[in-house]
């Protein structure tokens, strides 16, 4: 039955989510593989640039000076969360970082709310990209085959900086075993500011190819987008950048996919089932779904 | 005997309460919500404080219990206009005040039962993120789900019984209920796992079990809690949802997560602050100056406020330990 | 006289209320190798992670060179000429045998002269060079020993601390190890080898130094690797 109902259209709808979301859960996951850190606040790093984009839009600059400002401000917020917030709390276990993370996430949205509204911003600098080019007899939009060759650069890029450069090296040691990459005379501030600048450097990426699709900025911009993607990092296994990209690229997919398929009162549960998914996971194979054998029990307790 | 650590609690409550009754209702109203707000931190401190295993979920039993107390009390023949898709089981019972509030805490605390079966393996970030699911999975089926409730509508017609007086013998319960707990042996055999699991677990303690416990009595205080709410305000779902959430945390982190008394000062204090900066919001005389504040500041202070107190001072204002006098033991 | 490459003054090291080390003080000159033994439990890998910064000193000196390292964080005691191999090997399992290498550059002053330590390297260790591409964890665990040996040497360091290196290894491997240390020993690395063999570190170094309970107890020399009855005694007290 909903076989059916997957057009061409749809697939191609899930391929574009899932591309944003793939890029999504890298951001999220290589700083959680260096630090051991959910950033709760990722979303608001993408709302931020989003932001950025609005405010350029509206006082009438220019595509590119509305993109660097995006950048600009995304790349500020990331080193300075790292600086004050995870830099100081290393030290602390795992369960005050994840509050704190929290609380930052929280910090930034009310702050937008106070700066701009709840009734948000426009940002439209790049709306052409949302017209539909025809390829056979299917519409797809521009936006949708940008997002999907931008995901692919950004990836590739990245597998040549961890494979091929020594400070990509370095990332994927402490990712392993931080304290002996240490003890090697491997950098962690320098380790971290890698992960923390990439991981913004996605975020802005994001929040460009995000207002072409959705061009009302609010206060809670992307922070649908956000849990959703966490939950695909769970899915997929947190503990190995593959997983947790794979696990966000599937649920961006899947999720495009039925977003078009299900009739609105199927479609309402959609979260339940998801998070249902996600409990399951945690209780039966922490590791994540892709995880292979050795990786999908990870120490709980 | 250690009477300070519920006296201290206790006294700031009973406080609360009678300062409050000094004020108008248009005052009066922030300190009946820092009494219901605490009632929800106490409820998270029995567990989180107790076991030093995070939760972002207890506002989903808040919910539940503001679900089963609101449609309980709403009067009989006003539930098939407000709510015709009610469960007729549901559609045909009212409930008295104080029922309700059995009810939701009873309920509060099966479901909380039901959930912390498969949950309380879990700890550290596995913990808050499983927890994070429940408080998701809650909150889409009460907006769903009109079987059992308003859906996406707010509550309209339940009785308001929660005022000032209910209010802080409600915070008076759960600080009782919380003190009794956390000195029984349950108490101490889950404060011992959380201090030291390993030589717990070699005396014989079940870390499993006993996190269960505490999970489900503080699904009970959160339950009644969330009565308390839905006999105060018309509820949405968004209510009982991300905001409530983070301040109740904001609240339980900044007073202090290991102990009865920050659970209380944090309530209170954050409660206060956020009143008086929801006044400035309207303009408010203090000092002998005028402050003037947009709105939605408040929330930015409060924030701003947690993630200091997590990165200078993370055991809280109280440090995390109870009130202690000097004269007795 | 030119400064001992490695000294510890005094040093005491604490785990919340219980001192792991009280009082340790010991010399490494120069292209010596100096060893470290003890019952279980003496503070001996505490005593190496605080000369790298993983746990913090509660007192006393930690001299490189003459110069004091005591603070510093664990990657600037890296580069300040100290090289790990820890306890258990601790090689990245995932990594490739030659990517394990190249981590080891990062503890290096200088990329000058690279090509020709790894030569030097691969001499002694011939199955580091053979299984260059194959994953670490793919090997057994006497050629973990080695890569882990292998990547310390790469960081050409002055100081060459080694947590127990014999631990779980079969004795043939065990004498391939010391072989290499006998090498490196002549290269002029200054070494600190922590053992549980104790007689055979007794004859191998030119001084070994005996604690038990944090505490020094006993020097011996190589003349003394017979003497168990003397060491026995000092274990136990």
């Amino acid at each position: 039955m909903i076989l059916g109902a997957i057009t061409w259209q749809a697939l191609a709808d899930g391929l574009g989510l899932g591309a944003i979301y793939a890029l999504m859960a890298v951001g999220i996951g290589l700083v959680f593989g260096v630090l051991r850190l959910v950033n709760f606040a990722y979303g608001q790093l993408i709302m931020a640039g989003a932001f950025a984009l609005a405010v350029a839009a509206e006082r009438g600059w220019p595509r590119w000076a509305g993109i660097a400002l995006c950048f600009g401000v995304v790349l500020t917020l990331s080193f300075a969360m790292e600086r004050l917030v995870f830099r100081p709390l290393r030290a602390h276990s795992p369960a005050v970082m994840l509050v704190a993370t929290f609380a930052v996430a929280f910090l930034l949205q009310s702050i937008a709310l106070l700066w701009f509204g709840p009734l948000g911003k426009i940002a439209s600098s790049l709306a052409e990209l949302n017209q539909p080019v025809t390829i056979g007899d299917v519409d797809v939009r521009k936006i949708t085959i940008v997002s999907i060759v931008a995901a692919v650069a950004c990836l590739v890029s990245l597998l040549l900086l961890l494979g091929r450069t020594s400070i990509g090296l370095h990332m994927r040691a402490a990712a392993m075993d931080f304290q002996t990459a240490r003890m090697i005379g491997v950098d962690a501030n320098r380790v971290i500011g890698a992960a923390v600048l990439v991981s913004g450097l996605l975020a802005g990426v994001v929040a460009v190819m995000l207002t072409v699709q959705t061009p009302l900025v609010t206060p809670d911009f992307a922070l649908r987008d956000t849990i959703v993607v966490l939950a695909g990092v769970v899915l997929g296994g947190m503990n190995r950048l593959l997983t947790a990209t794979l696990g966000g690229f599937a649920i961006g997919f899947v999720s495009g996919v039925l977003g078009g398929a299900l009739p609105t009162d199927q479609s309402q549960y959609l979260p339940s089932f998801l998070f249902v998914a996600v409990i399951l996971v945690l209780l039966v194979r922490p590791g994540g779904l892709f995880a292979r054998g050795r990786d999908a029990a990870v120490q709980r307790v | 005997m250690k009477w300070a650590t519920l006296l201290g609690p206790a006294a700031l409550v009973a406080a609360a309460g009678l300062v409050g009754s000094l004020f108008e209702r248009s005052t009066e109203i922030y300190f009946i919500n820092s009494l219901v707000a605490l009632c929800v931190v106490v409820g998270l401190y029995v567990f989180v404080g107790n076991s030093g295993v995070l939760s972002f979920g207890h506002v989903s039993f808040v919910a539940v219990g503001a679900w089963t107390a609101g449609v309980l009390t709403i009067p009989a023949e006003e539930k098939s206009a407000l709510l015709p898709s009610l469960f007729p089981w549901l559609a045909e019972r009212e409930s008295g005040n104080v029922v309700s509030l059995l009810a939701a805490a009873g309920v509060g605390a099966a479901f909380a039962a039901v959930v912390g079966l498969p949950l309380m393996r879990l700890s550290g970030l596995a913990a808050g993120i499983a927890t994070f699911a429940v408080l998701e999975i809650t909150h889409n089926v009460l907006r769903y789900y009109e079987k059992i409730g308003p859906g996406t509508t707010a509550f309209s017609s339940v009785p308001e019984t929660t005022g000032l007086v209910q209010a802080t013998i409600g915070g008076l319960v759960a600080v009782v209920v919380a003190y009794a707990y956390q000195r029984s042996r349950f108490g101490r055999q889950l404060r011992a796992t959380r201090d030291d699991p390993a030589a717990a677990r070699a005396v014989g303690i079940s870390v499993y079990r006993q996190r269960l416990w505490a999970f489900a009595l503080s699904g009970a205080v959160a339950g009644f809690a969330g009565g308390l709410y839905v006999h105060l305000l018309p509820l949405t779902t968004e209510e009982v949802y991300l905001n409530l959430t983070f301040i109740t945390l904001a609240m339980l982190v900044i007073g202090g997560l290991t102990s009865l008394w920050g659970a209380v000062v944090g309530a209170l204090a954050v409660g206060g602050l956020d009143s008086f900066l929801a006044e400035a919001e309207n303009g408010v005389g203090a000092f002998g100056r005028t402050l003037d504040l947009p709105a939605g500041s408040r929330i930015v202070v409060v924030g701003a406020l947690m993630a200091l107190v997590l990165i200078v001072r993370p055991s809280g204002l109280t440090g995390g330990r109870e009130l202690r006098l000097w004269r007795t033991g | 006289m030119p400064e001992p490459a490695l000294e510890l003054r005094d040093l005491s090291v604490r785990y919340g209320a219980v001192e792991a080390v009280r009082g340790l003080s010991l010399v490494a000159e120069r292209g010596e190798v100096v060893g470290l033994i003890g019952p279980n439990g003496a503070g001996k890998s505490s005593t190496l992670h605080a000369i790298m910064g993983v746990v913090r000193a509660a007192g006393g000196e930690i001299l490189v060179n003459g110069a004091s390292v005591r603070g510093r964080r664990p990657e600037a005691v890296a580069r300040r000429g100290i090289a790990l191999v820890p306890e258990g090997r601790r090689i990245f399992a995932d990594l490739t045998v030659e990517e394990n290498l190249r981590l080891g550059l990062a503890g290096r002053a200088s990329r000058e002269g690279v090509d020709d330590d790894l030569t030097w390297i691969y001499s002694l260790f011939p199955v580091v060079q053979e299984f260059r591409k194959r994953t670490a964890g793919a090997l057994s665990g006497g050629q973990q020993q080695q890569l882990a040996i292998a990547r310390a040497l790469v960081a050409r360091p002055d100081v060459l601390l080694l947590d127990e290196p014999s631990l779980g290894l079969a004795p043939t491997i065990v004498d391939a190890v010391f072989e290499a240390l006998a090498a490196i020993r002549e290269r002029g690395v200054t070494a600190l080898l922590v053992e549980q063999r104790a007689q055979r570190t007794v004859a191998f170094a030119d001084r070994t130094y005996l604690i038990a309970n944090g505490e020094l107890r006993l020097t011996l020399t190589p003349e003394q690797a017979d003497d168990t009855s003397t060491m026995v005694a000092a274990y136990l007290s």
